[in-house]
């Protein structure tokens, strides 16, 4: 009996993870305005330093057309809502995990494990977009403030629902390796090992395709890589090839989104 | 939420709530729970007494859906615990041993987002949280940080989200480990006024006294087994003699008592640094080790407990 209990596997219920997430939306609406700044400012950061600061040495005609700040913008955009759902799956999900017991808690209610997983997922994908939402709205605006349009394009409006889709690619990722470690220290390798080499080489900053192989190769294996593609095409008018990165991103989360699932559950439930 | 008294009638042969049956649970080669059948009836407060490590913790947590048994049955509110995990847990309230409260959500902010986890219409949510909130003497605090509380308090707000669903069985990992004397009787007075509502109460404990004064029934567990059952009364009646002499002296002279009181006390236990006699004559005994000629200054008489019967079982204290 409880052996089939253990190891099959449950599909997590709309219902508790809606709930879940209703609890960290709840608990962010109380502080948005002092946890979003730093979110908003950082690419800003990024535009600043490397699009003006670096852009300017970078010869006329800047990549593919476009200027410095025009090509890296977007690309931006799909990286904040990385660092974003990341934050959201590792130390946040392991302080409710380990420290808190906050997941202890609820999975003696109604709702299970799985939908505590499921739940999470849904709110660092939310997060994302709303943060990415935030910074879409500052690159617009700067972008017609000093003339140098940065969106220009109609398709940027569906850049927050792909955002969501992005930030919940990540956070599978993020709780898949939440779920294998015991200590909070270790997430140094996620970022380090991961998360920084993605948002180095996904082609937010120069073009990878130009790179000898296997480079473009092993980029085309990346989430951040489609990513940044998708938010790029639709923030300047998307080709149909646009379709592939969707494809490659709904693929890969749905194929990667069980596995934390799996193992959060045998975390939480002896 | 009902708190008012629930107008059932205790029937002449009591309904049992809570059944298992050869329930076992092992983590690896550690067998946590061996194979433990007992029954518990609706409306009654049924203890696990036990010391650290005995199994009751495991026991609690696959009532709750935390462990899933390795084997034998479990029903739950008439409900097999291995098919209706999700309406098991709608059925019951949960005092977990260690404090879970949600740190970000304020006194009442607690109440009321644990609410929305069974689905509860927002106005009842609300209107059980005013009337918990009270129940366990906090509404002063509603909008307090949880972190501000004291320890008896958020064991207090703890209790208070147990009963958040309404609860047909609330069980309690031990609710007054760690609290001062002051707190852990407001708990059991808390305690106390739910099982007058024909609440369902499952706690775990290793404070006799409190086991005493709660239970209704109790089990003795110990490495994983039920070693004793029964009511507090019936147990010390089974188990050990009424009335307890309790010597505490220098080595010497607990060897020379010992050797005197063997055979004239019903039992004799050497705990390392007393020694007790289990009587149903005091007076006499003690007049019998004065003649001896025994220095026996610093005895204690009282009556038996369940201490007493767990030392009786296991010759070892509950506390260590």
């Amino acid at each position: 009996m409880s052996k089939t209990n253990r190891t099959s596997f449950r599909l997590p219920s709309p219902r508790g993870s809606f709930r879940v997430w209703q609890r960290n939306i709840t608990i962010f609406r109380k502080y948005w305005k002092t946890i979003m700044f730093p979110n908003l400012f950082e690419p800003l950061l990024y535009l600043a330093a490397l699009g003006l600061g670096l852009g300017a040495f970078i010869q006329e005609g800047g990549i593919d057309g476009r200027s410095y700040v025009q090509y890296i913008a977007p690309g931006l955009l799909a990286s904040n809502a990385m660092f974003a759902a990341s934050f959201e799956s590792t130390f946040n999900t392991f302080v409710k995990l380990k420290i808190d017991r906050i997941y202890d808690a609820i999975i003696t209610t109604p709702v299970n494990a799985e939908d505590v997983v499921a739940g999470e997922y849904l709110w660092a994908g939310t997060r994302a977009a709303l943060y990415g939402t935030g910074f879409l709205a500052v690159l617009t605006i700067l972008g017609i403030a000093f003339d140098e349009p940065l969106i220009v394009s109609f398709w940027a409006l569906l850049i927050p629902p792909m955002l969501l889709v992005i930030g919940i690619m990540f956070s599978v990722m993020g709780t898949l390796f939440t779920s294998l470690i015991e200590r909070i220290d270790l997430y140094a390798y996620y970022f380090t090992l991961v998360v920084t080499p993605l948002f180095l080489f996904s082609g937010i900053f120069f073009p990878v395709e130009d790179f000898p192989a296997p480079v473009p190769q092993v980029a085309w294996f990346t989430p951040l890589y489609h990513a940044v593609n998708v938010c790029r095409e639709l923030a300047t008018g998307p080709s149909p090839a646009v379709l592939v990165d969707v494809a490659w991103i709904l693929i890969f989360t749905a194929a990667l989104a069980l596995l934390p699932i799996r193992f959060m559950r045998r975390r939480l439930i002896s | 939420m009902s708190l008012k008294k629930r107008e059932i009638a205790p029937a002449s042969s009591p309904e049992a709530t809570l059944t298992a049956h050869g329930l076992r649970k092992s983590y690896g080669d550690f067998r946590a729970v061996k194979g433990v059948d007992f029954e518990v009836y609706r409306g009654e407060c049924f203890g696990f007494l036990g010391p650290n490590g005995a199994g009751k913790t495991t026991t609690m947590k696959m009532i709750y859906g935390a462990a899933v048994p390795t084997a034998g049955e479990l029903v739950v509110a008439g409900l097999d615990v291995a098919r209706h995990e999700r309406a098991v847990k709608r059925r019951i309230g949960v005092v977990p041993q260690e404090n879970n409260l949600d740190d970000d959500l304020k006194v009442k902010e607690n109440l009321l987002v644990y609410g929305r986890y069974f689905d509860l219409p927002r106005k009842l949510v609300l209107q059980r949280t005013n009337e918990l909130l009270d129940f366990v003497q906090l509404t002063e605090k509603a909008e307090s940080k949880v972190e501000q509380l004291s320890g008896g308090m958020k064991r207090r707000l703890l209790i208070a989200r147990a009963l958040i669903n309404d609860p047909d069985i609330v069980v309690l990992d031990e609710p007054t480990t760690g609290l001062d004397p002051q707190a852990r009787h407001l708990v059991w007075d808390r305690l106390r006024e739910l099982t007058r509502e024909n609440k369902t109460l499952i706690l775990t404990t290793h404070y006799m006294e409190e086991a005493a004064r709660l239970c209704d029934r109790l089990v003795i567990m110990e490495g994983g087994d039920i070693i004793a059952r029964g009511s507090p009364r019936a147990m010390i009646e089974e188990h050990v003699s009424p009335q307890v002499l309790e010597f505490r002296a220098g080595h010497e002279v607990l060897e020379a008592l010992e050797a005197l009181l063997d055979g004239r006390a019903d039992a004799v236990e050497h705990t390392g640094e007393a020694v007790l006699a289990y009587t149903r004559d005091a007076d006499s005994l003690m007049a019998e080790v004065r003649e001896a000629g025994i220095e026996a200054d610093n005895t204690v008489y009282r009556q038996a407990g369940l201490e007493d019967v767990f030392l009786r079982l296991t010759g070892r204290s509950l506390i260590e």
